[in-house]
């Protein structure tokens, strides 16, 4: 079996449901994984892939509110679609905005569930891609030495060559190869591209001393 | 022997005698009103009227036996030892200290009554034995023993006549002038019988001189002397009793009109005759408005009035509590609470009625509030319970329902794909069978747990189960000012059935009757009928509200219809499925003017469950 793209969790712990959401998700050729209930999910190994969580709310145990609140707080950040079999509407708030991707009363409509899927899942992916650009920039700006650091900082702060080199004590020249080692390293085609790059990195600026 | 021509003969002054039986009965009088003084006074007040009457009343018997004496004349000249005759004086004082001591005591026995009495009588013949031996004259003293006997008994008997009239006269609620001048007067005369059989019991046989020390002779005037000095003191008894009596009855009075309690007394047959000050100020009654049954007419609460009622209770002569709302003086009305105690002679008669009334208001009005909160968690709990029950049905039955769902949508897909192989449908056809039966079985356990409680069936009154919901409901009724008609058809056949699905049944009617009435003007009114039909009883419920849009009464027995912003529409549901359950039928006769809603009960027992 080839490595599959994406993969929906299912926690409901009535088996019919269980099976039945199964059948549905899988006819659409989405790789599903179900359990009976929240302790059940937290004990599983996740794979590192684009996924999304199909939560019933009454669970024996942990609630499916109560799950969300465990993943927001372990930084596990899978978005989640509700399902209920009586949903009132402060569950409904309270789920919406702890980021909960939808939330659908039993029974749904199918075509309901699987937009909720496809969305979440989208959403996922994306997160995913984000946080893997972010991993490569990352590890770009970690290979820059100390000095380049300094000077990409002060350069990102808006000041001049001129400016960096009375600042750091050095010769402007001295400042221009850092800056364009820098460059080089963090893959920047132009300034405005680094610039963009270290605000996503979000590396704090270096005030400029005058 | 000595034959009675030996002996000196004596004379009566007629009109001394009878002054010295005026002097009895005053002196009895005086006695009767020591005694009460005595009995209503408290340790060192009742030692000082104790002593005082005492001696008053001993002077009293002491003078009129002294006057006896002097109204009796002889031919030879009498003197009198006077030690002697004090002595007499003091026994006659320590004789009705014994008389007024016995006589005031809590009670008295009839051990007590007659020792008593045999010590008074015995102090009256000896005081006056002591009184004849002070006489020195030229004769000897001769007694005739069976006379003297005679006497000593008519003291005691008098005596115990005495501490009994005494006795009863006592207690000054009783007290009459009329009833202790007569009383006064058979003592007095009993006093005089005893003295003048003594005095007939001695003869005087002429003898030397007697020996004329320490006596005096009672010159005319001292006759008279000692008549008056007795009557002033015991005026002076008297006087000084009937100002410490209304003394002290201002001081009750004081006491009883200062009061923070209401406080009135009564006929035996409930009219007023006395209201404290306090209750005339409350309702602002003057005394003419107040007493009698005015009262009742005046201050009481026309509802709380049913003089039957009040009637019975004072007839029946029990201790006995009653509430009523009273009228203030600016018209507004509170609640009271009656408390009435009897009091009774010896054969147990009420005499008069004894009572308080109490102010009550703001503890029934919290008590209201406490039971129309209590009624409010009651409806709210049904409410969330209800919604509790909503809810896990909701859950239980939509489970398998997703699944059914679920399902059933994969497997339109399926069908709506280009290929689709049977046995791929299998599954989940299998499925949605399966589930299917689960949520009819899920229903069905709920059902089951709703009938858990088989219904029970008594043969049971319909009228008494329209008695009962009647109690139940009373506060909405009273609080909803509805006015009520019960018309009960006597004798009605029994039917079985269950008794508190019946009575749900109608507080179901009765409360929406409630509703429906008080959402129009005027006042409330709700009628309640039974009567016979063809097979059965027939129940109905009519109420005076606005009747039910002929476009809605298909509907009103619908389960989850309502009419209400708050209802959940179950009532006449359920009342329908309760009333069908019973074999009989639930029905709306009448939309306009008002809902009539009438339901049969068979008689015959064709009942099902």
């Amino acid at each position: 079996m080839s490595e599959p793209e994406s993969i929906v969790f299912v926690v409901d712990d009535d088996p019919s449901v269980r099976s039945a959401i199964k059948r549905l998700i899988g006819s659409m050729g989405l790789q599903v994984e179900l359990f009976g209930s929240a302790q059940e999910f937290l004990a599983s190994k996740l794979p590192n892939l684009p996924s999304c969580l199909v939560l019933d709310i009454r669970l024996p145990g942990i609630s499916g509110l109560n799950l969300q609140r465990q993943l927001a707080h372990a930084n596990i950040q899978i978005p989640i679609i509700f399902i209920t079999a009586h949903g009132d509407i402060t569950m409904t708030v309270r789920a919406m905005k702890a980021g909960a991707v939808e939330f659908l009363t039993k029974p749904f409509r199918d075509q309901d569930l699987l937009d909720a899927i496809q969305h979440a899942l989208e959403r996922d992916r994306n997160r995913r891609q984000q946080e893997a650009e972010l991993a490569v920039l990352r590890d770009r700006f970690d290979s820059l030495s100390p000095r380049e650091r300094e000077v990409v900082a002060l350069v990102v702060s808006g000041m001049l060559n001129k400016q960096i080199a009375a600042q750091i004590g050095a010769a402007e020249n001295t400042v221009k190869v850092h800056r364009s080692r820098a460059m080089e390293k963090m893959n920047a085609t132009s300034l405005a591209d680094l610039i963009k790059m270290i605000l996503r990195l979000q590396v704090p600026p270096i005030e400029p001393v005058n | 022997m000595i034959s009675a021509s030996a002996a000196l003969a004596g004379s009566y002054d007629y009109s001394e005698v009878a002054r010295s039986v005026v002097i009895a009965i005053v002196a009895s009088y005086a006695a009767l009103d020591l005694a009460g003084r005595v009995t209503a006074a408290r340790s060192r007040v009742r030692f000082a009227w104790l002593s005082c009457g005492a001696i008053a009343m001993g002077i009293g018997i002491w003078a009129m036996h002294f006057k006896g004496m002097l109204a009796f004349h002889l031919p030879v000249p009498v003197e009198y030892h006077w030690p002697t005759v004090l002595a007499s004086l003091l026994v006659a004082v320590l004789a009705s200290a014994v008389a007024l001591y016995v006589a005031s005591r809590h009670k008295m026995d009839p051990v007590e009554a007659l020792t008593g009495s045999i010590l008074m009588g015995a102090g009256i013949a000896g005081m006056h034995y002591i009184g004849m031996a002070a006489m020195r004259l030229q004769a000897s003293t001769q007694y005739s023993p069976l006379l003297v006997t005679c006497s000593i008994l008519l003291a005691i008997l008098f005596s115990l006549i005495a501490l009994l009239m005494a006795f009863d006269l006592r207690e000054e609620t009783r007290w009459s002038v009329p009833r202790r001048l007569g009383s006064a007067t058979v003592m007095g005369v009993a006093v005089s019988a005893m003295h003048y059989t003594g005095m007939a019991a001695a003869s005087f046989i002429p003898a030397s001189p007697p020996d004329l020390s320490h006596a005096v002779s009672i010159p005319p005037v001292g006759n008279s002397a000692v008549v008056i000095a007795a009557l002033i003191v015991l005026l002076a008894a008297v006087t000084t009793s009937s100002v410490d009596r209304r003394q002290s009855e201002d001081r009750l009075r004081l006491v009883i009109d200062t009061l923070p309690a209401m406080v009135w007394s009564k006929s035996p047959d409930g009219s007023a005759d006395f209201l404290n000050q306090r209750f005339r100020e409350f309702t602002g009654l003057s005394v003419e408005d107040g007493l009698g049954w005015g009262w009742m007419k005046n201050a009481v609460h026309p509802e709380d009035r049913a003089q039957e009622e009040w009637r019975t209770a004072f007839a029946a002569g029990q201790p006995f509590e009653k509430e009523a709302r009273l009228r203030r003086a600016d018209g507004t009305y509170r609640w009271f609470l009656l408390r009435a105690v009897p009091q009774r002679d010896e054969q147990g008669r009420v005499v008069k009625w004894y009572g308080t009334t109490t102010d009550i208001d703001d503890r029934k009005r919290a008590e209201d509030e406490l039971r129309q909160a209590q009624e409010d968690l009651a409806r709210v709990t049904r409410v969330v319970a209800m919604g509790e029950l909503a809810s896990a049905i909701a859950h239980e039955v939509n489970q398998p329902l997703t699944a059914i769902v679920t399902n059933g949508n994969f497997c339109l897909r399926r069908l709506d794909g280009a290929t689709w192989k049977p046995d791929e449908l299998r599954a989940p056809i299998e499925e949605i069978v399966n589930d299917g039966t689960r949520a009819s079985a899920v229903i069905s356990r709920i059902r089951g747990l709703l009938m858990k409680e088989s219904p029970t069936r008594t043969e049971l009154d319909i009228n008494q189960i329209i008695q009962e919901v009647n109690i139940l409901l009373r506060n909405e009724f009273t609080r909803n000012r509805v006015s009520l008609r019960i018309e009960l058809e006597p004798d009605l056949p029994r039917v079985p059935g269950d008794p508190v699905q019946l009575q749900q049944v109608l507080i179901n009617l009765i409360m929406n009757a409630i509703e429906a009435s008080s959402s129009t003007n005027g006042t409330p009114k709700i009628l309640i009928r039974s009567a016979r039909n063809r097979d059965g009883v027939l129940v109905q419920v009519q109420d005076s509200g606005p009747g039910i849009e002929p476009a809605l009464v298909n509907r009103i027995f619908e389960p989850f219809f309502t009419t209400k912003p708050k209802g959940i529409g179950m009532g006449l549901s359920i009342s329908y499925s309760i009333i069908e359950s019973h074999g009989g039928q639930l029905s709306l006769e009448s939309a306009s003017q008002g809902a009539l809603f009438q339901f049969t009960l068979p008689a015959n027992g064709a009942g099902v469950s």
